[in-house]
C-alpha cells in the first residue's frame, strides 16, 4: 500500500462522478489532459507562457513579482507535482511550531520588561539635540534599552541563575509617566491600535505586506509580521494604571552633561524633582525606586579629565549607581566613516505611532563609538543595577509579606479577615491584616491601594518576579492575592491578578500538565475577562488578556490549542477587535488549528485540525478581500490551500459543490481586485481570466480521485451505470486492461 | 432551530443534503440560518471542518451515534454526528434561532467595530442573552432531550439509508437522489426535531 | 454489462430481501431520474410500495433455495471466467464481485441488531463480538472486527459461524490473520479441473470479507486458499492482510486504551 503522499500525482481518473455536469465535462477531458501535462512537467514554462501572452509590459512585471501566485493554476500544479516537497515540509511541523512559539513567548516576555524612567537636565537634552535627536536624551537611548547586549543573568527566588539573551528594559520619559499620557486620550487605545494597523497596511511601499510572503513561500504556518506588529501594539497600548505595576518605573535615570556648571546641585535638584517636585509620581506608584545617575561627557568639546574628576565626586556622593557616558556632540551623517544606523524602536505605543514618532527623517545615524558607549551603559545599568535591585526587592518582599501570608498564620489571618473581621485593629505593618471583613486598604473612591499596603506590595512583588521571568513565583503570588482583591471589590486589581496568574502559569515552561491545570487557567481567564469587560469596561486590558491567553495556549500545543481558538472566537464575537483585528484573529485561529498535530505520524493520522485551519484561512482571505487587500487575501487563500491539501484530493477539489464555487469565486475576485489595484484594465483581464478558471474547473473535476489508498477499493465499484453511457473506454486509456478498467485496484 | 443535514461518504463526498427548520413548538419547518442567503456555503464549511473532529472521535468511540461533537461558536452552530458501520457520516448542523437582541454579535461577517466605550454594554448584552437563550430547553442544542431527539432522527435516517444501500441499483458512494428517501428524511425531521 | 449482474448478486447475497420479484425497487440509476419530486422517470411499483416501505427485518429468517444459489453462483463463475487471463485474474474478478456485498452487508448487519435488539435471536447475533450488548459498537480494533466476521457475518451468510480464527505466528507478518471454513458453502457444487487446482472460488467470499474490513475502516487484502485436510477436503483458509495504516492505528489505540 502506498501512503497518500507517495501516490503518483497523475492517475487514471475514476469515473466516479456524482453530478451530471461533471460527466459532461469529462467528454473534453483527454484534450485537457494533453494540454496540461507539459505544464505539470515544468511550471516555469507555464508561468512563462502566461507572461508572454499578457498584453502589457507592466502586467508581466506584476505577474512575475507576485510570489503569492494570484493565478492559482500555477500554485495548484506546483503542489500536485511536488507532493514530496509538501509532505516533507509538513512532516516536521514541530520544528517550525517550536520556533514560532518561542518567538511569540519571547515577544510577550519582552513586552513586560521593566520600565526605566529617564529624567535629564536641560543641558543634557540640549547636547543630544545637537546630535539630531529632538526628543533629547530619552529618545537617544530608548532603542538601545529594548535589547540589552549579550546575555543577562537573573537569579530566581531560590537563587538559581538563568541567562536570557533577549532581555531588555523600556526607557520612558519621566514626564510621560507622571502625566499618564494624556495627549492621545481622545480615542480609546483599541481604536488607536486599529488605526495604526490601518495606516500600516495602507502605507505605500508596504514592508509588512512584503514580509508576509517569505513565510508563505516556506510553507510553514509561522506568525505573520503584521500580526506580530498588532501584538506589540496591543501590548504597549494600555496606559499606566494603578492596578498593575508593569509600567511603573523600576528605576529612574537622572542625567546631566559635562556642560553643566553646577553638576552636583543639578543632580540633587533632579533627584528632588523625582521625589516630590512637579515630577512626582501619582499616589499609587511606589516611591521606592532606584535612582541611577549618569554624567554625559561631551567628547568633542569638553575635557575628559574634568569629567572624570566630576564622576569620582558623583560616585562619592551617590554611591555605585553612576555611569560616565562619553558621547560626541557632533551630528553624525550617513557619509561619515563610522556611521551606524540607530535601531528602530520596537515598542512604540499606538498613540506614538499616530503622532509619527520614529518616522522623522534624517535622524537615525550615530557614530560607532557612541553606539558602543550607549550599549555598554545600558548593559551596565540593567545587569549591575536594575536587576540586582529588583532581585533584592523581590527577596525582601517575599520574605516580609508573602511568606507570612503563605504560612499557616497568614492563612488564618486571611480567613478571619474574610469572615469575622477578627484581625481588625491589628495594624501590624504587614501580615495581610486589614481593618475588617473588607480590608480598609482599598481606596474605593479613587480606586487604588496605597503603595505600602500589603495588597499593593504583593502585586508589585508578583510583577517584579514576572519581569524577572521567575514565573513560578509570580504565579504563586498572584494566586495569593487574587481573592483579596475580589473581597475588596477592587475589580480591576482582581482582573489583573487573575490575568497575570494565568499568564504566568502558561509562561512557566514546567508548570502545566494535565487537563485540570488547563481548566484552572481557563477559569482564571474567564474571571479576568469578566472583571475587565463587565465590571470595569476596560476593553484594552480585556483584549490584552484574551490575546495573551490565545498566544500562550497556542504555544502550549495539544489540547490547549482548542482553548486558544475558543478564546479567539470569543474575542471576535464580543467585538473586541476591529475589522482588521477580526481578520488577524481569523488567521490566528487558523494558525492555532494548524499547529495542532494529530496522533499517529506516518500513514495513519488523526486528531489534526487541517480542515478547520483551512476554513479559517479562507474566511480570513474573504475578509481581506472585503477590506480591499487583495495581496493579503491571496496569501491567506494560498495558506488555506496548503492546509486543505492534506485532506482534499490531490487537486484540492472540495467535495462539496458550494464550498468549491465559493473558493473559485473568491480566487477570481482576488485576482480581479489585485490587478485592479495595480491599475490594470480589469475588465479586459477579467474576460481573459475566466477562461483559465473554466479549464481549471474541468481539470479539477475530472481528476478527482481518492488519495486515501485504503479507500481505493471503495471506489473500485464498477462505475459505468450501463455499457451504453457516455463513457467510452478510450477515455481512461492509461489503464492496462481497457475492458476491465473500472476495477482500479493496485 | 434550523437544521442542515448531510450524508458524507468515507471519502468526504456529499451523498445527500437537506436544510429544514424545526416543526416543534409552532415551527414551520423552514430553515432560517444566521448567515445571509448568499452565505449558505457557510453550512458546508462548518460541516466539512467538523470532519476533523469526527475522524478523531471515530476511533475513540465505537458507538454509531457520536452525539454532539463540535461547535462553531461564531454562529452558534452545533454539529451532531452518526457513523454508519460502513463509514458513511451523517452530520447534522443545528443552530438555535437568532434572537433579535443579539443582532450585534452575529457571525464573523457581521459588523464588529464596536470599539471604545460603547462596546462593553453590547458585549454584555450579547453574552448574557446568549446564555439566556441556551437555558430554554427547546433551543438548547446540548440538552439531553435534544441529544435524544437527534439520536432518534439519526436512527430513522439510518434505517432508510440501509434500505437505500440494499437497493441493487444504488452504488455505494453515489449521491442519493431518490425523492422517496428525501421525503423520508423530511418526515423524520418533522417527527423528531 | 458487469453492473446489472452485480446488482442482482448483491441483493441476492445481501440477505434474502429480494424474494418477491413483483416488488420492483425504485429504479435509480437511470440518467433521467433526477431529484425532482414529480420526475417522469420515477416509476413506482403497481402496489405503490417502494423499497423504503419494506421492513428490513421482514425477510430475516426467510431461507433461500440452495440449488438456486448454486446455480447463480456457477453462472457468476462462468461469467467471470469468460474474460480472464489466468487463475489469479479469475480470483480477482470473484473478489471484486464480493467486495460491494461486504460493504452493504455491514450496514444491514448492524441495522438488524439495532432494530431487533428486543428479540432474543438478534441480540445473540452480535453478542459474540461486541463488548456491550446493545447498541452494538463499531469495531475499532482488529480483534473485534475478526470476531464480527467470524461470528455474525458468517451466521448471516451461511447460518453458522466460521470454523477457526488464527493469528499469524510469524513475527515478520503480524498483520496476517486467518479465518478457516472447513466446508465453504459456495464451493459445494464447484468442481475444479485438475489443471486449475490452485483455484478457489471462495475468493468471492474473500471479497465480501474485504468489503467488510474496508467498510469498517480497516484496509485489508483478503485471499482464499485451499488447505484440504483428511476430514475436510474442501477446507479453505481466508488470509487477511491488514495494511500499514491499520497496524499503526492499532498501536496508537492500544496506548490509548481503546478496545
Amino acid at each position: 500500500m502506498t501512503s497518500p503522499g507517495d501516490a503518483p500525482p497523475v492517475k487514471p481518473p475514476p469515473s466516479f462522478s456524482p453530478g451530471v455536469p461533471r460527466v459532461a465535462s469529462k467528454a473534453r477531458y483527454p484534450d485537457q489532459r494533453r494540454d496540461s501535462s507539459p505544464a505539470l512537467g515544468s511550471t516555469s514554462d507555464l508561468a512563462g507562457s502566461r507572461i508572454n501572452t499578457s498584453p502589457t509590459p507592466p502586467l508581466s512585471a506584476t505577474t512575475a513579482d507576485l510570489p503569492i501566485r494570484i493565478a492559482s493554476p500555477h500554485a495548484r500544479s506546483v503542489r500536485s507535482i511536488t507532493p514530496q516537497l509538501t509532505r516533507s515540509t509538513l512532516g516536521s511541523p514541530l520544528e517550525g511550531r517550536f520556533e514560532g512559539s518561542e518567538d511569540i513567548r519571547s515577544l510577550i516576555a519582552r513586552a513586560f520588561s521593566p520600565v526605566v524612567a529617564v529624567y535629564a537636565s536641560a543641558d543634557t537634552d540640549e547636547l543630544v539635540r545637537q546630535k539630531g535627536f529632538k526628543g533629547g536624551f530619552w529618545e537617544l537611548i530608548r532603542p538601545f534599552g529594548e535589547d540589552v547586549h549579550g546575555k543577562v543573568v537573573i537569579r530566581d527566588i531560590i537563587g538559581a541563575g538563568h541567562g536570557w539573551e533577549d532581555y531588555g528594559v523600556h526607557f520612558v520619559d519621566l514626564g510621560g509617566v507622571v502625566q499618564n499620557r494624556s495627549p492621545g486620550q481622545d480615542s480609546s487605545p483599541l481604536a488607536q491600535v486599529e488605526e495604526v494597523l490601518e495606516r500600516q497596511l495602507n502605507s505605500a511601499d508596504d514592508p509588512l505586506v512584503g514580509s508576509v510572503q517569505p513565510n508563505d513561500v516556506l510553507g510553514m504556518p509561522s506568525t505573520s509580521s503584521i500580526y506580530k506588529f498588532f501584538l506589540r501594539q496591543l501590548l504597549s497600548a494600555s496606559p499606566v494604571s494603578s492596578h498593575e505595576t508593569f509600567r511603573h518605573p523600576v528605576a529612574c535615570v537622572i542625567a546631566i552633561s559635562s556642560r553643566n556648571t553646577a553638576p552636583l546641585e543639578s543632580l540633587r535638584q533632579l533627584y528632588a524633582d523625582t521625589s516630590n517636585g512637579d515630577k512626582k509620581m501619582p499616589p499609587w506608584v511606589h516611591s521606592e525606586f532606584l535612582r541611577y545617575y549618569v554624567l554625559v561627557h561631551d567628547e568633542d568639546r569638553d575635557d575628559i579629565t574634568e569629567s572624570t574628576k566630576l564622576y569620582d565626586q558623583m560616585k562619592r556622593h551617590f554611591g555605585l549607581h553612576c555611569h560616565l557616558l562619553r558621547l560626541r556632540s557632533n551630528q553624525c551623517v550617513v557619509t561619515d566613516d563610522d556611521s551606524v544606523r540607530v535601531p528602530e524602536c520596537e515598542w512604540l505605543s499606538p498613540s506614538e505611532h499616530l503622532q509619527g514618532v520614529g518616522q522623522t527623517d534624517g535622524v537615525p545615524y550615530l557614530f560607532d563609538s557612541d553606539v558602543m558607549a550607549i550599549k555598554t551603559f545600558v548593559r551596565e545599568l540593567v545587569a549591575q543595577s536594575v536587576i540586582p535591585f529588583m532581585e533584592n526587592r523581590v527577596a525582601v518582599w517575599n520574605d516580609q509579606v508573602a511568606s507570612r501570608r503563605r504560612g499557616l498564620s497568614g492563612r488564618f489571618m486571611s480567613l478571619s479577615r474574610r469572615w469575622t473581621g477578627f484581625g481588625a485593629g491589628s495594624r501590624s505593618s504587614f501580615a495581610g491584616s486589614g481593618s475588617g471583613g473588607v480590608s480598609g486598604n482599598y481606596d474605593a473612591v479613587h480606586g487604588f491601594y496605597k503603595p505600602d499596603t500589603p495588597e499593593a506590595i504583593l502585586r508589585k512583588l508578583a510583577d517584579f518576579a514576572f519581569m524577572l521571568r521567575d514565573w513560578k513565583l509570580s504565579a504563586s503570588t498572584y494566586e495569593l492575592v487574587r481573592s483579596d482583591y475580589g473581597n475588596d471589590k477592587a475589580w480591576r486589581y482582581h482582573a489583573g491578578a487573575h490575568e497575570m496568574c494565568a499568564v504566568s502559569m502558561l509562561l512557566n515552561p514546567l508548570a502545566i500538565s494535565g487537563k485540570t491545570k488547563l481548566e484552572t487557567v481557563d477559569q482564571m481567564l474567564e474571571t479576568a475577562c469578566y472583571s475587565y469587560l463587565t465590571r470595569c469596561s476596560d476593553a484594552t486590558n480585556g483584549l490584552r488578556c484574551l490575546t495573551l491567553a490565545i498566544e500562550l495556549l497556542k504555544s502550549r500545543g495539544g489540547s490547549a490549542t482548542e482553548s486558544a481558538t475558543r478564546w479567539a472566537m470569543r474575542a471576535m464575537d464580543i467585538g473586541l477587535v476591529g475589522s482588521i483585528g477580526q481578520i488577524l484573529f481569523s488567521e490566528r485561529v487558523s494558525a492555532c488549528y494548524a499547529s495542532k498535530v494529530g496522533l499517529g505520524s506516518g500513514v495513519w493520522k488523526q486528531g489534526s485540525r487541517r480542515r478547520k485551519a483551512g476554513m479559517w484561512s479562507v474566511f480570513a482571505a474573504d475578509l481581506w478581500l472585503k477590506n480591499r487587500k487583495p495581496a493579503l487575501a491571496s496569501a491567506s487563500l494560498e495558506e488555506a490551500e496548503r492546509l486543505y491539501a492534506d485532506v482534499l484530493d490531490t487537486d484540492g477539489v472540495f467535495p462539496m459543490p458550494e464550498m468549491q464555487s465559493f473558493i473559485d469565486n473568491l480566487r477570481h475576485a482576488i485576482r480581479v481586485q489585485y490587478l485592479g489595484a495595480r491599475g490594470l484594465d480589469t475588465d479586459e483581464y477579467a474576460d481573459d481570466s475566466t477562461a483559465p478558471l473554466e479549464t481549471q474547473a474541468t481539470e479539477e473535476t475530472s481528476e478527482k480521485l481518492d488519495k486515501r489508498s485504503h479507500r481505493r477499493s471503495l471506489m473500485g465499484i464498477p462505475n459505468s451505470t450501463d455499457p451504453g453511457s457516455l463513457n467510452p473506454p478510450p477515455v481512461t486509456r492509461e489503464n492496462e486492461t481497457p475492458s476491465h478498467d473500472d476495477f482500479e485496484r493496485a | 432551530m434550523s437544521y442542515y443535514f448531510t450524508i458524507l461518504s468515507p471519502t468526504d463526498a456529499p451523498l445527500f443534503n437537506i436544510a429544514f427548520g424545526t416543526s416543534k413548538s409552532g415551527g414551520d419547518g423552514i430553515a432560517r440560518f444566521r448567515f445571509p442567503d448568499t452565505a449558505q456555503y457557510m453550512n458546508q464549511f462548518i460541516i466539512h471542518s467538523s470532519l476533523d473532529i469526527v475522524e478523531e472521535a471515530q476511533w475513540m468511540n465505537g458507538n454509531l451515534y457520536l452525539k454532539h461533537i463540535d461547535t462553531y461558536p461564531p454562529a452558534q452552530a452545533y454539529i451532531s454526528a452518526f457513523l454508519t458501520p460502513s463509514g458513511a457520516r451523517f452530520l447534522l448542523l443545528h443552530q438555535p434561532p437568532q434572537l433579535p437582541s443579539t443582532s450585534s454579535s452575529g457571525g464573523n461577517t457581521g459588523s464588529s467595530s464596536l470599539l471604545g466605550s460603547s462596546f462593553s454594554a453590547s458585549a454584555l448584552g450579547g453574552g448574557s442573552s446568549g446564555r439566556a437563550s441556551s437555558s430554554s430547553i427547546a433551543a438548547n442544542p446540548t440538552a439531553p432531550q435534544t441529544e435524544e431527539a437527534v439520536r432518534q432522527f439519526m436512527n430513522e435516517v439510518y434505517e432508510n439509508y440501509v434500505k437505500t444501500v440494499m437497493s441493487p441499483f444504488y452504488r455505494v458512494g453515489l449521491e442519493i437522489k431518490s425523492p422517496v428517501f428525501r421525503a423520508r428524511v423530511t418526515a423524520a425531521g418533522k417527527k423528531w426535531l | 454489462m458487469a453492473h446489472p449482474r452485480h446488482g442482482s448478486m448483491l441483493s441476492f447475497g445481501g440477505g434474502p430481501n429480494n424474494t418477491t420479484p413483483s416488488e420492483k425497487p425504485l429504479f435509480q440509476n437511470a440518467p433521467i431520474s433526477t431529484a425532482s419530486q414529480s420526475s417522469p422517470g420515477l416509476r413506482v411499483p403497481s402496489n405503490r410500495k417502494t423499497i423504503y416501505d419494506r421492513h428490513l427485518n421482514r425477510s430475516r429468517n426467510a431461507e433461500l433455495s440452495r440449488a438456486s444459489f448454486a446455480f447463480l453462483f456457477s453462472e457468476m463463475v462462468t461469467y467471470a471466467q469468460r474474460r480472464v487471463t489466468g487463475i489469479q485474474d479469475l480470483e480477482r474478478r470473484l473478489n471484486e464481485q464480493g467486495y460491494p456485498l461486504g460493504l452493504r452487508l455491514l450496514d444491514l448487519l448492524f441495522y438488524r441488531t439495532i432494530a431487533g435488539s428486543s428479540s432474543s435471536s438478534s441480540a445473540s447475533a452480535l453478542s459474540t463480538s461486541s463488548t456491550t450488548s446493545s447498541p452494538p459498537n463499531r469495531p475499532l480494533r482488529i480483534l473485534p472486527l475478526l470476531h464480527l466476521i467470524h461470528g455474525p457475518l458468517w451466521r448471516l451468510l451461511f447460518n453458522r459461524p466460521a470454523d477457526a480464527l488464527e493469528h499469524s505466528v510469524s513475527p515478520d507478518t503480524p498483520n496476517e490473520y486467518m479465518i478457516t471454513d472447513n466446508d465453504p458453502m459456495v464451493n459445494t457444487y464447484i468442481s475444479v479441473p485438475r489443471e486449475m487446482s490452485m483455484l478457489n472460488c471462495a475468493a468471492f467470499v474473500a471479497g465480501i470479507i474485504e468489503g467488510v474490513c474496508d467498510g469498517c475502516g480497516f484496509e485489508a487484502k483478503v485471499s482464499a486458499h485451499n488447505q484440504p485436510s483428511e476430514m475436510w477436503p474442501g477446507r479453505t483458509v481466508f488470509l487477511l492482510r491488514f495494511g500499514e495504516s491499520v497496524m499503526e492505528r492499532e498501536v496508537v489505540l492500544e496506548k490509548a486504551g481503546v478496545k
